[in-house]
């Protein structure tokens, strides 16, 4: 029970920081990226490539995920995103669903339909804490995940960049009017956003193993968890992510492994009915 | 028998904004009841809250004795209330008769509820456009088009929501006749209109407000003759709006 | 009033029996007639989905839910019980309208964006329970539909035209629900609650029933296509049968492309759609796995950048009952 709990929380931060980007990329852009687990997918290879020639660990190989998607992330935005800010929602829906389509296509062309794992020293390794085992990757990767949140926080608060970004959030006419170059600030938040997951899914790499379709593991789980936290919330996403990661925790001691994730829907599916204003929040 | 419409105390709250503040009055049968008041005061508000668009916080509103608040506005119609919208909500994808037929078909199946609604464009004087695209319609125009669609849902109570805002005189001179002859057949009115003139001509009683409270009722004569309705006018700089129309 | 044979619907006709001639001149067995049943039932599929996505305006993302919905009713029923899928076609229909109904309850709120995800969700959970509970649907494995011959009363046909004229009574039938419901009374309903959801509830129109019964035949008829799918094909997994991209997305596209909301579009959609991906993969699979998606997924991003209002640009613009559209 109490396991349960430790897992959940490990598995939750973690989540967290993957949902966060998406909320960002929401909370900034106002568009709901449909691919945003495929840039999960390619952090994941990134850090496996990273582990494979360069022997980088990959909670080291998670930083140049983190660069490698961002430049990816806010090129997607300046070439396609960005002409489709002001369409129609269905138009959003079908170019970032086109994207998803063409980023784990193309993935599979690249890498190849098989399941990729790295295999590092601390992999079966954990600390005891009275009854409690807590794996290292797991807890190594929570680590990761909080000092990439707080980093997030400090830049959002602090830098012009930051606060930029928060700025046009907000009110993207004011913040033209004094002097922030919205489509730039619109770039840097979805390149971000994007890297933000893709760090997440490099330092769950140690315990998940990569493939093309990866993504669609993530997507209801991200979603659900954003969804939770007020679609745009930064801090409400990460917040999310430990519900979910709990709940997903939790859930094993009581459903059998099928049901989980009908757990998580019906969760999803619940909030989505009873807080729609939550999801607009902060939008 | 009671009256037929009776708000109870209603009260509706946005956030902390008292839009609506524990509002009461009646309407009979047969009545046109005028409802006035600043811009900003409640009145489209109360409207959506009688017709069930816009949940109550408190209080009540009873149709022919029966309880309709809580429900939904397809029942509320049902029951026989109904309202037009402020700024004409006309369904654009429609021909003027679509419009109405869609309205028509509460009552009626699909050919019943085409003869109904060019009645009811017959009534108002609209079968010359009933094919016109509602895009291409003047303001007025779109007014009594929201009127020929409420009207289809054959009510006891209809709500008009500035219906004669662009109207120039002679044509609220013939709005006012259709309303007239309306009552004549028993239809009960509440009718918001900035326009003192038609207000004054048209309702047999007036009921004012401003922030959300009712201040005054009565005969037109008394509610125009009340300090606190002059006071509320002034202070909005609304008196010379309504001289301008008058 | 139009007459009852206006040009479009002398087209439609045409097209019909045009279709029903056609494995008289082609070669009954040959993969051209696999081709153009494809396209038939990706016409019938995109049709279903126009019910809701065309009159109701609500963009789903997740009818390859009730799609397998229908594939796996019918064929477990048949697989477990012996039931024929003649039956486990109504079953399946069935099981997706429940579905429809009760996803209706916490969704028929949501709109454009939230819509969209809340159905992809359903489809995406649908395809994972499928792959984990194992021991009812096979899992990821998938399942078959063993080969027998010639069993009429079991669905079961050695020639493809049999498979091919089912198909096409499927795109009549789909064809001829969607006309009734456009031109309805609830034709009016829907139009009212796309364009006007307040404005419909006070003109007595009950916007909750109406969407639900939008949706619940929309899974029911895409549900039958589901089961129609599964005895064409034999065989299908949970990955190719509750999938995002080539059952979902596709047939919104199909439609959209086509033509939102109108009769015809869903058939010009696939008559242009299929048979282009058609060649796209015969050029393209040998080449690398993925690639004839990925050229799917090109052609999604350039076709809404090409129309920078989104393919919603090829919304109608003016009212017309949907049937006396051009097809
Ligand atoms: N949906 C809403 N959310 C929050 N506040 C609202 C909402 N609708 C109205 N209000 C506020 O409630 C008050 C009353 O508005 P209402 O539209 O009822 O006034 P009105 O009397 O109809 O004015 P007008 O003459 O301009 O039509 C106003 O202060 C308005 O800003
Ligand atoms: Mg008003």
């Amino acid at each position: 029970m109490f396991q349960a709990l430790v897992d959940g929380i490990l598995l939750g931060g973690v989540y967290g920081v993957i949902a966060t980007g998406l909320s960002l990329v929401f909370g900034v852009l106002g568009v709901v990226n449909f691919a945003h687990a495929e840039f999960l997918m390619l952090g994941m290879y990134v850090a496996w490539f990273a582990w494979r020639w360069l022997g980088l660990d990959p909670m080291l190989g998670s930083v140049l995920s983190f660069i490698v998607v961002f430049a990816v992330g806010y090129l997607v935005q300046r070439t396609l995103i960005e002409r489709v800010l002001k369409a129609p929602p269905a138009a959003q829906v079908f170019l970032t669903v086109g994207l998803l389509i063409v980023i784990e296509n193309a993935a599979l062309m690249a890498f190849g339909s098989e399941f990729r794992s790295v295999s590092v020293p601390y992999q079966v390794e954990g600390y005891r804490l009275g009854d409690i085992f807590i794996g290292a990757p797991y807890l190594y990767a929570f680590i990761a995940a909080i000092i990439l949140a707080a980093v997030l926080w400090l830049y959002l608060e602090r830098s012009w960049t930051g606060r930029a970004i928060r700025a046009v959030a907000q009110d993207p006419m004011a913040s033209t009017l004094v002097g922030v170059d919205t489509r730039r600030t619109y770039a840097l938040a979805f390149g971000l956003g994007v890297a933000l997951t893709a760090f997440g899914g490099a330092v769950i790499l140690p315990y998940i193993t990569v493939s093309p379709t990866v993504g669609g593991q993530f997507v209801v789980l991200m979603f659900t968890v954003v969804v939770l936290g007020g679609l745009g919330s930064v801090a409400g996403a990460l917040a999310g992510g430990i519900v979910v990661g709990v709940v997903q925790s939790m859930s094993t001691l009581v459903f059998p492994i099928q049901l989980q994730n009908l757990c998580l829907f019906v969760i999803f599916i619940a909030v989505l009915a009873l807080r729609p204003q939550g999801l607009i929040k902060g939008a | 028998m009671g009256a037929l419409l009776e708000a109870d105390a209603i009260c509706v709250t946005f956030g902390g904004l008292r839009a609506v503040d524990g509002v009461s009055f009646t309407v009979n049968a047969g009545e046109i009841i005028g409802l006035i008041g600043p811009n900003g005061a409640g009145k489209t508000t109360i409207f959506n809250a009688l017709v069930g668009l816009q949940p109550l916080t408190s209080g009540f509103v009873r149709l022919g004795g029966e309880r309709v608040s809580g429900l939904k506005p397809h029942r509320v119609a049902q029951k026989g209330m109904t309202k037009t919208f402020q700024n004409a909500a006309l369904f654009p994808d429609m021909s003027v008769v679509e419009n109405v037929t869609t309205a028509a078909l509460l009552r009626h199946d699909l050919h019943g509820a085409r003869t109904k609604a060019e009645a009811v464009l017959e009534k108002l004087g609209l079968n010359g456009i009933a094919q016109a695209d509602v895009a291409d319609l003047t303001f007025p125009q779109k007014a009594l088009v929201e009127m020929a669609r409420a009207l289809a849902t054959e009510p006891r109570v209809l709500l008009l929501d500035e219906v004669m805002a662009a109207l120039t005189h002679s044509e609220m001179d013939e709005v006012m006749e259709v309303i007239r002859g309306l009552r004549a057949e028993g239809l009960s009115f509440l009718v918001v209109e900035h326009h003192m003139r038609a207000i004054m001509a048209l309702c047999d009683k007036l009921l004012a407000v401003n922030f959300g409270r009712l201040l005054a009722h009565g005969t037109p004569a008394e509610v125009a003759a009340n300090p606190q309705v002059i006071e509320a006018y002034l202070g909005h700089g609304a008196v010379g709006k309504e001289a301008a129309h008058a | 009033m139009r007459s009852f044979l206006s040009p479009g619907r002398v087209a439609l006709l045409l097209f019909f029996l045009a279709a029903a001639l056609l494995p008289f001149f082609v070669d009954p067995r040959g993969h051209l007639l696999r081709v153009a049943a494809m396209v038939l039932l990706f016409a019938a599929m995109a049709q279903s989905w126009n019910v809701v996505g065309g009159l109701a305006n609500q963009i789903s993302l997740g009818h390859a839910g009730f799609f397998g919905l229908g594939a796996y009713t019918s064929t477990l029923l048949f697989l477990k019980l012996g039931i024929s899928p003649w039956f486990g076609l109504f079953a399946g229909a069935l099981v997706a309208g429940s579905a429809a109904a009760l996803l209706s309850i916490p969704t028929f709120r949501l709109k454009g964006h939230y819509f969209a995800l809340a159905t992809l969700a359903f489809a995406e959970v649908m395809r994972v329970i499928a792959n984990s509970w194992a021991s009812l649907t096979g899992g990821p494995v998938g399942l078959s539909i063993p080969f027998m011959g010639s069993q009429p009363a079991y669905f079961a046909f050695r020639a493809v035209s049999s498979y091919y004229w089912i198909i096409l009574a499927l795109l009549v039938l789909v064809c001829l629900v969607f006309h009734l419901l456009a031109t309805g009374a609830i034709g009016y309903r829907l139009r009212a609650v796309r364009e006007n959801e307040n404005a419909a509830e006070v003109a007595g129109i009950d916007t909750f029933r109406v969407k639900l019964t939008a949706s619940v035949i929309s899974a029911a008829l895409t549900a039958v296509c589901g089961t129609v799918f599964a005895q064409f094909t034999f065989y299908f997994d949970p990955d190719s049968i509750f999938a995002l991209a080539s059952i979902s997305v596709r047939m919104a596209m199909i439609a959209i492309v086509g033509g939102l909301g109108t009769l015809a579009g869903p058939i010009l959609g696939a008559l242009f759609l299929i048979p282009l991906e058609e060649v796209a993969n015969a050029l393209l699979s040998s080449k690398a796995a993925g690639l004839s998606q990925f050229a799917f997924g090109v052609i999604l991003i350039a076709a809404i950048l090409i129309q920078p209002r989104g393919l919603m640009a090829y919304w109608p613009k003016k009212r017309h009952p949907a049937g006396s559209r051009g097809a």
